[in-house]
Parts: structure tokens; C-alpha cells; sequence
């Protein structure tokens, strides 16, 4: 007697694709359970119970499957931040906004202070310029959106640094940002992307160059 | 359905999936523009000093950027900082020297802890009924210096401070807050407290204070009780120290006996384990000091510290060894042999501390214990017993008990910080009935634990990462030693530095307290300030100040009192009639919980006990002759009564503790003390009786009968982490029942 390999998942299949559609139906913004504000609000000392908290690498159920189809979502940015206008005044990417970029793994983004570095004197009249100086008046910083970025259950780090002292090109990964305005992702950073450069260049290939 | 169906129903599954997913909202906040400007994804050490215990140490703090979700101007936002993620010891640090307990790495929950106190509460409703309302820092200290004012117009003795007794510069500026105040000096309440110790050292050898053990260069260590390696004294460096007693000089290997009632993981780790009738190590000392003197093994030079001992001309008559073996229980043929072991290979050191000094003989004990060392001429010799040199501080006079506090007129005003007299006190002493006399209860805790959930204002203190901290310890280093720090990272909440609120109380009050500090940093300067103009700034960097303390400001020992009675050996007492109560109770320090003020931590929880493997819980533990005489198996439900009180807990059966004994962890039966640590286990504190020492008044916590009687079937409370490849274990759940 033949006995199908999957016999016994495929009874389950068809529930299965049901509930992983209504789970994914409802995965626009599920799981939000911060806590919520302080306000003011009455305190209870006594033993609290803790948060039921759903805890896997992504935050919704429907992450998951963005990121297991490689769907990225575009990034809201704060600003219309204009990269071109900066890079054409001749400012290098390294110098004052990612400027952490040489010395470790991440680039880092600037604060409102650092544009006020120089917008405190330049381009005051601009309405973007007076947004920001008011925020920073308030307190209140940019809110940057992450353009690149790895899942955590990837497993996978890249570290700036030695890439920038290798005299990798910025726009090698991140296209040509010189010419854009708001940053977008130019380039799918994919394992071969990483594997085939690192071949070109006789960068070390192990897997626990990136996966540790 | 066949597989290749399946894969396709999948792929349209999840294609519907990842469109109803689709703008998925991002969890927008506000931003809040940052303090400090970071090098993201690289790590920056930063010094600091570990609050958990009086030892002291060093640490070094591996500070990284991370956004951080806090509350600014009552808005909740995000911001990006430079926060803790990782503690070790300070390499350099003479009592750390790099190295850290399973405590201290776990002093990095307390800042990030769930329950953390984020801004100052003032009670609603019933006294600890946990009702609580946020209030400002503005309200809060103008509420605490009102009730202050009332109190200077009501006379002096209207207010009171009780503290944990913690070894740093906050208990002298809350000493200086009283007395400047014209209130008593601070009522100091420690469960495991060693102030019976510091009383006999400052008899025998003038100094008032905890013994530092030159470990690395002894060729013999006899410990008497003393959990050294695990939660006594200052275990950090003796664990460092005693690594290299072992292994550490080339062709010599110390030797390490250890003499107590029940196993400690400190007796585990020694060569020799001597099994002694409880209250009955001194005994046993002057057994081996007998057997010295007879055979004239060393030089017959007791000293100041023999002087003590009644009968020390007369070379110990009373403590020959066939009287010791009836009293202690341990053989003639191995207290003549200890002698000569303990005689021949020099330098030799005993250590006493933690049990037998809990016992109401505890002070003849340990008095026996340094005319031995004396006798083996282990004082201020390498290899032997010194004292930290310690920095002169003014000293607070007339200091009243616990008990006396509690017993006395309720005071009008009542300061607690860093202690929780109401889960470490004995209920005889009606710490709860005498604090809910008190009109006014003001409390500095970071959580809201068993007494400051009766306070009416709680003003939550920094972590110690997020303020100055500083300790000074009293014992663990052979020169002079101030652990200082600055904070290594910024507060996360609303909360402040307790000094700092102090001090800006003093200076709000009707009649200013004049204390001579705006802030608490700079009273830490101005302690460090006689050691030279460069300590200040050489503190900060390797978190503390370490050397020579100049002669002018060191504590000099105290000349020998010529009055002072000689001690003798007398049976310790125990509450509760030996017939009816037949086992001792001994009540000990848990490995992750100390007196319990760490329960509320969850690595300490799940560290498991280093003798038992048990977790999260609470248990007793029997020998497993009684356990088999009562009928007791593991894990099933004892009941322990004393004549103040019952407990119901699961029982382990240890064969390294006496038949007449039972043992608990104490740290346990939080009634309010955080999720992680509330209605979780027994409190063995709760059945103790008052027993007290009469020279200190500090408790005998190990002077209490009880009997034992099993009560039911295991049910599943008492947690091991298994010895068999499982991570844990429920005895007698499933497969076990």
C-alpha cells in the first residue's frame, strides 16, 4: 500500500489556508500593546500582572509575510529631505549627517542639532528649514524611517566600516542617492548581492563573516 | 489534496495575506532630540559600583546606543541615548579585579525592570491598600518639606530614618539630615546583619569592622560557618582571592576545611567538610587553640584577643578535645589532627561568620574564632586577617534598634530608604502595627516592596547607573579603598538621585538644615578630598580611589578595654520547648536573593540554588534520616511551625545538613514586591522568633525551634533545574508521579 508522504499534513491544508488568511487579514496593526501614556493616571502598586505579549522577530503576524516574500514597505520620512541639494553644495555623506559611517557598524542619522549646525544661519526663510528649527525648539527631533535593513531572524550584520576603509563607494549599495531626493531603497541587498561583490573583491567569503 | 495543490493553495494564502497586510502602520512616536551624540552599533565602557550588597565592587559598564521610549513634559516619545547593556568587574578594581557574581550581573534588570517606579506617588486611598497617584516632583518635595516643618514645630523626636546600614556616603548624609534635624541617628535594620562580628573584632583586635582574608597567600584556611565564597562578606574578591590560594602559586596548594551545620556552597567547594553541633564552632576553635597550646605548636601568644577567653593563661583546661568531641560532636582523633594540620603549615587563617554567629552565643563564638587567629598569628600577616583601612567619618551616636523603634512612641514622621523591615523583620516586632501609627511615611524605593507600599510618598531614587554611586567598603581589600562613580547613563524616568533630594529638602525647610553640600557629588568630593588633589578625578575613571590612606583621616584602632569580661562557652538558646519543637531552624541567605531584596529580579530567579538546583520557588530542606522517619519525600508539602507561626512549603531532602536541623532559603513570599517576585514561596522570616543578641541587639536568626509535618502530595511547586539533561523538573509531575 502507497502512503502519500504528506498524507497526513494535507488533511489539515485547506483549515490551515484559512486561518493564515483571516490572520493576515487582521494583521494590520494587531498586536499593539504598548503601554499606555503617562498621564497622571492612577497607579497600581500592587503585584501587576504582566503583559501577554507576543514576541517573535517581527511585530505583526503580516510582517512576517512581507519579509518572507521580500516585500518591502516605502518608507514615510519625516521631511521631503533633499539629498541632491546637499551632495551639489558639496557636502560628502560622511561628513557631518553619517558621519558615525568610519567609525563603526551603523551610519547613523543626524539629529535636527546637526542640520541646525548650518541651517541656524543657511536658508532660514525655507518653510522646511523653519519646521525643523521649531521642532528642535520644542524638543523634538526627525523621526527617520529605516530605507535598508535586515530582518533579525536573518541572522545576518553588516558593519560600515570596514567597507568605507575598503573604499567601497556609498553609492555602490545605496545607488545613486546623489542625485535623488528622499532616499530610496535603489538596491535589493540580497545574499548573492553581498556574496558576488565580496568574490570580486577577494573579501572574505565565510559565512561567519556576516552570520554571527 | 496532493502536495503540488497544497503549494499553490500556500502561495495564495499567503499572496491575500501579505496584501491585507499591506501598510501596515508603523509604530509612530515622537521623537525627542537626543542629549549626547553616539557613535551608533560601538560600545563605550563606563565605570561603575555595584548597589546589590556592601562589597562594593567596581564595574565596568558597556554603554551602547539604543532608542529608548521614555515620557518628556507628560508626552511619551522616543529618544535616541547612550544606555547600560552589560555589566563586568573593573579590571583594576581591587575588589572586583574584573570579576562580578551572578548578582551583580544581574544589577542590570534593575534598571530596565518592568515595575520600575518612573515618577513620585503619593498614597489615595487606605494605607497599603497600593493605591497610588503620579505626582510632580514639585508636589512631592513640597509635601515632604511641610510635613517636616510640622514636625520641627512638634519637637525633635518627630522624626526617624531607618536604612539597610549600606556602606556609602548616603547613610552619613542621612545621618547628618537627622542630627542636623535634632532627630535620633538612623535606626539600621539588616536581616543577615554582621554587627555581632564588627562588636568582637573591635574587642579583640580594636577594630570595628569586618575582616579582609589574605587568601591568595594562605597555605590554610579554616572557615567556621562563613558562606565566604557565596553571600557573606565580601565575595568577589574572596572568590578571586581563593583561586589563586589554589592554583595560583606554583608547587603550592592552600588547603580550606570548612566546619558548619549545614552544607554552604563555600563548604562544598572545601577539602575537608566538618560536621558541628550548631552553636558549638567556638567551641570547637578553642578545641584546636587547646590542642596548640598543649603540644606548644606555635608560640603561646593569644594576645588582646586570647585575653578575652576565660582560661586562656591556663591553656583552655575547660575546651581539652574529649570535652569538645561530647560538645561539638566531632571526634577527638580529628580535632587532634586539625591542630596539627592547622599548626604546621603556616600562613594558616579562620574565618567566622553568617550561622554560628547567629546563634545567642554567637558573640563567644566568634570571640573564640579571633584568639585562634591570634594564636596562629594570622593577624596583619600575609596570608592572614587585616582591616581595610577605613576613611574617619563623623561618627552618629545613641543608635536604636529596630525593635526599640517599634516599641516606642510612633514618630510623627517616618524616612525609610533601602531597607524592608516588613518582609527581614520578625512579626513579633509588629513592624507592620508600629508603621501604621506613624502619621507620615516617606519612602526613596525604586519599587514598590512590602513597606514602602505603606508609605505616603514614594520618591523613586536613579538606578545606581543612572546616578552618582558610591560605596565604601569596609572589607575585601588590604589598602584603603572608596568606590566612586558617575552615572553611566541618563535617567530613564522621572525619577532623582535620593541625595540630591535630600539635600534640596534641607535647604527648603523653615529652618534650613545647613548641610555644608548643594549637591550629592559634591559631598562625595569633599570625602575624597584629604586623599590628594588628583583622587577625585582618578575615582572617576576606574571607579574608585585605591591606595595608602594618610594617617590623619584613617579609622585607628581602639585600645584594648582592661574591664572587659572574659568569655565562656554557654549552650546556645532557642525559642520553643525541645520536645514539642524538636528541630533548630536555620534560616540562610540564598545564593540569588541575599535577605530577599534581590527577589524581584528574574535572572536571579531563575539562577538555580548552587546546592539545590531549585528555582522560583521556596523549599525546606531535611536530612533525608528525618525526612524518612517523618515520611517526607521530595516535593511534598511540609508544614514548619514555631511557636510564633506556620509556613507550607515543598521539601528537598539534603543529605549535607545535621538530622536535628531544618533549613530554609530566605528571599522568598513577597507579598508585594513585583511581578516577578509577588506571592511567589514562603517567607521563613514570618516564624521566627525574637530571639536577640543581648550585647547588640541585632537578632539571633538562627535561635528558633520548630517541627515539621508532612501535609500533602507534591504539587508541582518545587521547580529544579535537573541534573539529568532536562533543563527543569517538577518532581512528581507526569512521568515522576
Amino acid at each position: 500500500m502507497s502512503v502519500h508522504r504528506f498524507g497526513i499534513q494535507m488533511r489539515f491544508a485547506p483549515a490551515l489556508c484559512a486561518v493564515m488568511t483571516c490572520v493576515a487579514a487582521t494583521g494590520c496593526g494587531w498586536l499593539d500593546d504598548r503601554p499606555a501614556p503617562v498621564d497622571g493616571a492612577p497607579y497600581t502598586a500592587s503585584a501587576q500582572t504582566p503583559n501577554p505579549r507576543f514576541t517573535t522577530a517581527h511585530e505583526t503576524f503580516g510582517a512576517a509575510v512581507n519579509d518572507y516574500f521580500w516585500v518591502k514597505s516605502t518608507p514615510q520620512q519625516p521631511i521631503e529631505f533633499p539629498h541632491n541639494i546637499h551632495v551639489e553644495k558639496g557636502l560628502a555623506c560622511t561628513e557631518y549627517c553619517h558621519e558615525a559611517v568610519t567609525k563603526g557598524p551603523q551610519a547613523g542619522l543626524p539629529s535636527v542639532n546637526t542640520c541646525l549646525i548650518c541651517h541656524a544661519a543657511i536658508a532660514t526663510d525655507k518653510p522646511r528649514i523653519q519646521q525643523i528649527t521649531q521642532m528642535q525648539e520644542k524638543g523634538l527631533d526627525l523621526n527617520w524611517q529605516r530605507v535598508y535593513g535586515f530582518a533579525p531572524m536573518a541572522h545576518v550584520r553588516f558593519n560600515h566600516a570596514p567597507h568605507i576603509r575598503a573604499n567601497v563607494e556609498c553609492a555602490t549599495c545605496h545607488g545613486d542617492i546623489a542625485h535623488q531626493t528622499v532616499a530610496q531603497r535603489n538596491v535589493d541587498l540580497h545574499m548573492g548581492y553581498c556574496v558576488n561583490c565580496h568574490r570580486e573583491k577577494n573579501a572574505p567569503n565565510d559565512c561567519l563573516t556576516c552570520h554571527y | 489534496m496532493d502536495r503540488r495543490t497544497f503549494i499553490k493553495l500556500t502561495a495564495i494564502s499567503g499572496t491575500s495575506a501579505t496584501l491585507a497586510s499591506c501598510g501596515v502602520p508603523e509604530h509612530q512616536l515622537i521623537r525627542f532630540v537626543p542629549d549626547e551624540e553616539l557613535v551608533p552599533g560601538v560600545a563605550e565602557w563606563k565605570p561603575s559600583v555595584c548597589p546589590l550588597c556592601n562589597s562594593g565592587c567596581g564595574l565596568n559598564v558597556r554603554v551602547m546606543q539604543a532608542d529608548v521610549e521614555v515620557a518628556k513634559d507628560g508626552q511619551q516619545g522616543v529618544v535616541r541615548m547612550g544606555v547600560a547593556k552589560k555589566l563586568e568587574g573593573f579590571a583594576t578594581h581591587p575588589i572586583s579585579q574584573g570579576g562580578l557574581c551572578a548578582r551583580g550581573q544581574a544589577a542590570i534588570q534593575v534598571t530596565y525592570h518592568p515595575d520600575r517606579i518612573v515618577q513620585p506617588l503619593k498614597r489615595t486611598g487606605e494605607r497599603g491598600a497600593g493605591g497610588f497617584q503620579q505626582i510632580t516632583w514639585e508636589q512631592a518635595i513640597s509635601e515632604l518639606v511641610s510635613q517636616l516643618d510640622g514636625v520641627a514645630t512638634a519637637g525633635p523626636q518627630g522624626l526617624a530614618v531607618v536604612t539597610g546600614g549600606r556602606r556609602s556616603q548616603r547613610q552619613v548624609l542621612l545621618e547628618q539630615f537627622a542630627a542636623k534635624f535634632g532627630a535620633a541617628s538612623p535606626v539600621v535594620y539588616e536581616l543577615f546583619s554582621d554587627d555581632l562580628l564588627r562588636r568582637a573584632n573591635a574587642m579583640s583586635f580594636g577594630f570595628a569592622q569586618l575582616p579582609t582574608f589574605d587568601l591568595a597567600n594562605a597555605a590554610y584556611v579554616i572557615g567556621f560557618g562563613a558562606d565566604f565564597l557565596g553571600t557573606w562578606n565580601s565575595p568577589v574578591a574572596h572568590a578571586s582571592a581563593y583561586g589563586r590560594m589554589k592554583r595560583g602559586r606554583p608547587g603550592i596548594r592552600g588547603a580550606f576545611v570548612q566546619v558548619e551545620a549545614r552544607i554552604t556552597p563555600t563548604g562544598a567547594s572545601a577539602d575537608q567538610w566538618v560536621a558541628a553541633n550548631p552553636g558549638t564552632e567556638g567551641v570547637l576553635a578553642l578545641g584546636l587553640a587547646h590542642v596548640i597550646l598543649r603540644d606548644k605548636l606555635r608560640p603561646a601568644d593569644g594576645g588582646r584577643a586570647g585575653a578575652l577567653i576565660d582560661g586562656w593563661a591556663a591553656g583552655l583546661p575547660d575546651y581539652a578535645p574529649d570535652k569538645v568531641t561530647t560538645l561539638t560532636g566531632v571526634s577527638t582523633t580529628r580535632i587532634e589532627r586539625l591542630a596539627k594540620e592547622i599548626a604546621e603549615r603556616s600562613p594558616a587563617v579562620a574565618i567566622v561568620g553568617g550561622v554560628p554567629l547567629a546563634h545567642t552565643n554567637g558573640l563567644f563564638t566568634a570571640l573564640a574564632v579571633n584568639a585562634l587567629n591570634q594564636l596562629l598569628g594570622a593577624v596583619g600577616q600575609k596570608g592572614g586577617v587585616f582591616f581595610t583601612p577605613q576613611l574617619s567619618r563623623p561618627q552618629a551616636g545613641g543608635r536604636r534598634t529596630l525593635a526599640q523603634l517599634t516599641a516606642g512612641a510612633a514618630p510623627r514622621v517616618l524616612i525609610v530608604d533601602d531597607a524592608n523591615p516588613l518582609h527581614t523583620a520578625p512579626r513579633a516586632w509588629k513592624v507592620r502595627e508600629a508603621f501604621e501609627k506613624v502619621p507620615f511615611i516617606v519612602s526613596f524605593a525604586q519599587f514598590v516592596d512590602e513597606t514602602s507600599a505603606l508609605a505616603d510618598l514614594i520618591l523613586p531614587d536613579h538606578s545606581f547607573l543612572e546616578a552618582w554611586a558610591d560605596a565604601a567598603p569596609e572589607s575585601g581589600s588590604i589598602q584603603g579603598v572608596v568606590s566612586i562613580a558617575p552615572p553611566a547613563m541618563k535617567p530613564l524616568f522621572q525619577t532623582r538621585a535620593t541625595g540630591d533630594v535630600l539635600l534640596e529638602v534641607s535647604r527648603k525647610l523653615q529652618k534650613p538644615l545647613g548641610l555644608p553640600w548643594q549637591t550629592y557629588d559634591e559631598m562625595l568630593k569633599a570625602t575624597l578630598a584629604p586623599l590628594g588633589e588628583t583622587a577625585w578625578t582618578t575615582a572617576q575613571k576606574q571607579a574608585g580611589w585605591w591606595g595608602e590612606l594618610p594617617k590623619a583621616v584613617a579609622v585607628q584602632p581602639t585600645p584594648a578595654d582592661p574591664k572587659a569580661p572574659t568569655a565562656t562557652y554557654a549552650a546556645p538558646t532557642f525559642d520553643g520547648d525541645a520536645t514539642e519543637y524538636p528541630f533548630m531552624f536555620l534560616p540562610y541567605a540564598s545564593a540569588a536573593f541575599l535577605d530577599g531584596s534581590l527577589a524581584h529580579l528574574p535572572w536571579m530567579q531563575e539562577l538555580p540554588d548552587p546546592m539545590t538546583s531549585a528555582m522560583w520557588t521556596s523549599w525546606v530542606e531535611l536530612n533525608p534520616k528525618t525526612a524518612e522517619r517523618l515520611g517526607i519525600e521530595l516535593g511534598d508539602q511540609v508544614e514548619v511551625t514555631s511557636s510564633v507561626g506556620s509556613l507550607r512549603v515543598p521539601a528537598f531532602l539534603n543529605p549535607g545538613l545535621s538530622p536535628d536541623i531544618i533549613a530554609m532559603p530566605v528571599g522568598q513570599g513577597h507579598t508585594n514586591f513585583t511581578r516577578y517576585a509577588s506571592k511567589r514561596g514562603s517567607n521563613p522570616v514570618d516564624i521566627l522568633a525574637p530571639m536577640t543578641h543581648v550585647e547588640t541587639g541585632t537578632l539571633a536568626w538562627a535561635a528558633t525551634r520548630v517541627k515539621v509535618a508532612r501535609v500533602g502530595d507534591p504539587d508541582g511547586s518545587l521547580i529544579m533545574f535537573s541534573a539529568r539533561g532536562e533543563l527543569r523538573e517538577h518532581p512528581h509531575e507526569g512521568e515522576y508521579r
